[in-house]
């Protein structure tokens, strides 16, 4: 399988001159087509700055991101919301759901909006809410569901337009254990099912254990990634939780404050 | 500290006091504008012939009783304020700042708020004051030159007013921070839409409306039993038995949407309340019925004009009521359905629904339609009064001014009227000396003075004193030719036996026709006349030369007139120079003196001073607070209508935000705004209009013999031209400021 994002260096500074934070040091990673990918890290540690330059929301200071060859940080600003809208779907931790239109509405809007034939609009929205268990509260206005529900639904707005990349930034963020779980399943059969790239950010070990390989990043540098393999899910959630202690520089840290 | 705190909070946050300072301002100026002219201290150069002062007190009340509307936007834009603060106040609460302090603080931001917004809304009520002045003197017939003054007292008048509505309403909003819980302040801006609970306006509605329309169907009952007429033509049948009929069948709906619409839904509908499946379709079906109940009620002032039935003389005000009853549900019925058939439509066409951004644009109307029903349907009511206010002013007062040339024809005259004399002996004979002595004390010299009879053609047409049946009254040829010198107009040749006739100004061309139809001769007490082969003169001459309840007046030779019973005796003066308004005012006094108004002489004094002083000044108040209230009412309605679509900016950030993300170029986002906009503003407005041209033609045609009688259409129709273009003005500056704030609320 081939590559379909291709980070090369890039940094991300904030502030002016003398009081500059830098978000980003310098990453470079790549991500192949059909993978699930996961990125961790601590608060502040860059990785929804990194969503963000990846989703064209934000820009880079520096280096290159490309997707499917297509160096995104050279686009136009004019040209970035038909390049989001072709290419990428989002999940976000608040949902973002529109509380004036129903889940069918709200799901079918982005079809709209890729300006979607009207008579195939409908069919489109009934099967993947089908396939994403939300077939019986299509009709239902957002406030009338549960949070699992608002999440599934914004899977299904998200990938309904067979996105080259799905981007979920904290998709487990609000949600009960039980709905996380659920929407986790549902985010996974999207992967295996319909072989959609997903990159994901979570500062949740369990969220992330779904995930085929995982990047842990730490005051804007990448520190180290794991991959699943053959493990079974428990064991690479163990491995998770140990990187994290690492990080968390628990350790060392700790260490040197006792001496 | 705390006063640090207030001053840099209200430095912060002028942007989001723009449009309370905005509206504050307005409301200032306008305040100020309109009271100036009641000052002490103003003065325009109207001539002495006119009394200013009869203008102040009048003028005072009117503009503060508009004004008190003014107090509920106040209120509602303080509300605003707060609303958009709150989270503020639950981080102050938090960090352990008392309520009431915070109350006090918000109230001391917005007093400092309120004293800037009259600080400039002084100083543009300075300049706007120039053009009521203007208004004023052309109203006086006089040019005017700009004066920049500042009055002391209205000053005042305007500080301690809007300080005293600030306060009012500051302490009440203190009160209310001090009632909210911290966690409802916290929360505030995450709120959803209002949850869609039943409301039971619609049904309310719908029970005054049959109300009324009982009203109407007993109206309709009695005015058929009293006054039909089988011989009556086509339209006027339809007239009398649409009015009683529709009525009836206006309450068989509800009863049969009972019976029928409920049992076929299989009686899912409770309790009679809003949002069950059947209840639009009642709602369609009585605003059908509304519709043409309005028509029906339009109909009887036209056929009492224009085929002279005759109802009794409430009837036109009553069928007014019932075209405004109606006209009212029909406003509250077209904003209830405006959801529910955009709704529709937007399902009827899946090809429009999955176009572009449309599932996005629908969603966002309907929603807020849905939620905020009240409130327009009570912003188009009083935008259609504001529209009829606005476009009522120059009719009536060109219908005055207009009166008043016509009525105001000498500078001085004395009149009288027989119908308290039932004795021949009693009729008055006198030569009203004391005017001669007063205008001879006074050195006012006479450049024209006639004394002159009025008499009945026929002794026996003395007693004739029911109303309709009083008889015209004839005057000689040569007083006749007096009056016509006195007021520059030709005079006329009588033969012998020829008399012709003079006509009121009111009078139509159909009445003179038949009139003169049915008088080629006239029967006198002194023999028989021929009517004259120039058979009529309109031109006006004073209303005061005919008898009661005619329009007409006989012009004899003078030889027939001798022998004939005189029953009014008039004098009429033209002065060389104006009477000032001191003198008439005298003259007036010591003439009620001799002839007191309650006395049986009959006799009356009209002086042009006077007449012009008061007509002027009531024509001003009347323009002025006509205006006024229609721009208030209007800046009310622009003011809500704007500030319901910033109030939730914060939403819409969030959903703009959305889109964007979903990839949505800003090109299509601004349309998407304009056209959210478009129909925000527009549905009001245009149902408004759509209601004020209905009451405003009305009221025309209701008043159409007067208009052409004393106004022309031709004047009028410019003026209302004008009207128009500058709401249509007002409308889009508002339209602008809130779009182009709205645009700065989404912006990411």
């Amino acid at each position: 399988m081939g590559t379909i994002l291709q980070i090369e260096h890039i940094q991300k500074y904030y502030g002016n001159e003398g009081n500059i934070t830098q978000a980003i040091k310098d990453i470079s990673f790549s991500v192949k087509e059909g993978e699930f990918l996961a990125i961790m890290g601590a608060s502040g540690s860059g990785k929804t700055t990194l969503l963000n330059c990846i989703s064209t929301i934000d820009t880079v200071s520096a280096g290159h991101i490309c997707l499917e060859g297509r160096d995104i940080t050279e686009i136009k600003p004019k040209e970035l919301a038909r390049f989001r809208r072709e290419n990428l779907g989002f999940v976000f931790q608040d949902f973002n759901l529109l509380d004036t239109l129903t889940i069918s509405e709200n799901i079918a809007l982005a079809l709209a909006i890729n300006k979607v034939p009207a008579k195939d609009v409908e069919a489109r929205v009934k099967e993947i809410a089908k396939k994403l268990n939300i077939g019986d509260i299509l009709e239902k206005y957002p406030y009338q569901v549960s949070g699992g529900q608002k999440q599934r639904c914004a899977c299904a707005r998200a990938i309904i337009n067979h996105p080259k990349l799905l981007l979920a930034d904290e998709p487990t963020g609000a949600l009960d254990s039980h709905s996380a779980q659920m929407l986790l399943s549902t985010m996974q059969k999207i992967h295996e099912q319909l072989g959609a790239t997903i990159l994901m950010v979570t500062h949740d070990a369990f969220t992330a254990s779904y995930a085929g390989r995982i990047l842990f990043l730490q005051d804007g540098e990448l520190f180290t990634q794991l991959h699943k393999g053959s493990d079974s899910r428990r064991a690479f959630f163990e491995k998770i939780l140990h990187v994290l202690t690492m990080i968390g520089g628990g350790e060392s840290h700790v260490c040197e404050a006792c001496s | 500290m705390y006063v640090k705190l207030v001053l840099k909070n209200a430095r912060k946050s002028v942007k989001d006091y723009l449009i309370y300072i905005v509206t504050m301002t307005i409301s200032v100026a306008l305040f100020y504008s309109f009271l100036s002219i009641s000052s002490r201290y103003y003065q325009p150069d109207i001539g002495t012939a006119y009394e200013f002062r009869i203008l102040g007190d009048g003028m005072k009340m009117a503009i503060c009783a508009v004004t008190l509307l003014l107090l509920f936007l106040i209120r509602y834009v303080n509300s605003y304020m707060l609303k958009q603060r709150q989270k503020e106040f639950a981080v102050q609460s938090i960090m352990g700042m008392e309520q009431k302090t915070i109350g006090m603080l918000f109230f001391a931001e917005t007093f400092i708020m309120g004293l800037l917004a009259i600080a400039i809304g002084i100083a543009i009520g300075v300049f706007t004051s120039q053009f009521i002045t203007a208004m004023l003197l052309t109203s006086y017939g006089k040019s005017y030159q700009i004066a920049w003054t500042l009055f002391p007292d209205t000053v005042f008048l305007t500080v301690a007013f809007f300080c005293c509505s600030f306060i009012v309403v500051g302490m009440f909003h203190i009160h209310s921070i001090r009632k909210l819980q911290v966690i409802d302040m916290l929360l505030a801006d995450r709120e959803n839409e209002p949850s869609l609970k039943k409301s039971l306006q619609m049904p309310v509605v719908i029970i005054l409306f049959e109300l009324f329309t009982c009203w109407m169907l007993v109206t309709g009952i009695r005015k058929y039993y009293f006054y039909y007429d089988s011989r009556f033509g086509m339209l006027v049948k339809i007239v009398f038995w649409g009015n009683m009929l529709l009525p009836a069948i206006t309450l068989l709906v509800p009863m049969i949407w009972r019976l029928f619409v409920r049992r076929m839904s299989g009686g899912r509908i409770d309790g009679g309340g809003d949002g069950g499946p059947g209840f639009p379709i009642l709602v369609i079906a009585l605003l059908i019925c509304a519709v043409f109940n309005a028509i029906c009620a339009c109909g009887v002032p036209f056929i009492i004009r224009r085929y002279y039935i005759v109802l009794n003389p409430e009837s036109t005000d009553e069928y007014i009521i019932f075209v405004l009853a109606n006209l009212l549900f029909i406003i509250c019925a077209v904003i209830y359905l405006a959801s529910r058939v955009l709704l529709a439509f937007k399902e009827m066409s899946p090809e429009h629904k999955y176009h572009g951004q449309n599932l996005f644009f629908w969603g966002q109307i309907i929603s807020k339609l849905s939620t905020t029903n009240k409130t327009m349907t009570l912003i188009s009511m009083t935008l259609a009064l504001a529209v009829f206010l606005f476009m009522a002013a120059p009719v009536l007062v060109g219908w005055a001014s207009g009166f008043l040339d016509v009525r105001a024809k000498y500078d001085v005259q004395i009149f009288t009227w027989y119908n308290q004399i039932y004795d021949e002996e009693k009729l008055p004979r006198g030569n009203y000396s004391i005017v001669s002595d007063f205008l001879a004390e006074h050195e006012i010299e006479a450049a024209y003075d006639r004394i002159f009879n009025l008499y009945l053609p026929q002794r026996t047409d003395f007693h004739k004193r029911v109303k309709w049946d009083f008889p015209a009254v004839a005057i000689s040829l040569s007083d006749y030719n007096e009056i016509r010198k006195m007021l520059g107009y030709e005079t006329i040749s009588l033969a012998e036996d020829e008399f012709t006739t003079q006509w009121q100004s009111i009078a139509t061309q159909e009445e003179r026709n038949e009139y003169l139809q049915a008088h080629t001769a006239v029967e006198t007490d002194a023999g028989e006349l021929a009517l004259s082969r120039q058979a009529y003169y309109t031109e006006a001459i004073g209303e005061t030369v005919y008898n009661l309840y005619t329009d007409v007046l006989l012009v004899f030779p003078d030889e027939i007139c001798k022998g004939l019973l005189p029953v009014m005796r008039n004098r009429y003066i033209m002065t060389k120079e104006n009477i000032t308004y001191a003198e008439a005012s005298a003259l007036q006094d010591i003439f009620y003196l001799e002839y007191p108004e309650e006395g049986d002489s009959g006799a009356d004094l009209r002086m042009k001073t006077l007449q012009v002083n008061d007509t002027k000044a009531n024509m001003f108040v009347l323009q002025a607070v006509m205006i006024y209230g229609g721009v208030v009412l209007m800046v009310i309605c622009l003011t809500i209508l704007s500030l319901q679509q910033l109030l939730d900016a914060g939403h819409y950030q969030y959903r703009f935000g959305v889109l964007r993300k979903l990839g949505v170029e800003e090109k299509d986002i601004g349309s998407l705004v304009l056209k959210q906009l478009g129909v925000w503003f527009g549905l009001p407005v245009t149902v408004a209009i759509l209601a004020a041209i209905v009451i405003v033609a009305y009221f025309i045609s209701s008043v159409s013999v007067e208009i052409s009688a004393y106004i022309g259409f031709g004047t009028l129709m410019p003026q209302i031209f004008i009207t128009a273009g500058i709401l249509a003005m007002l409308l889009s500056c508002y339209f602008l400021s809130t779009w182009i704030l709205f645009r700065r609320a989404i912006c990411p």
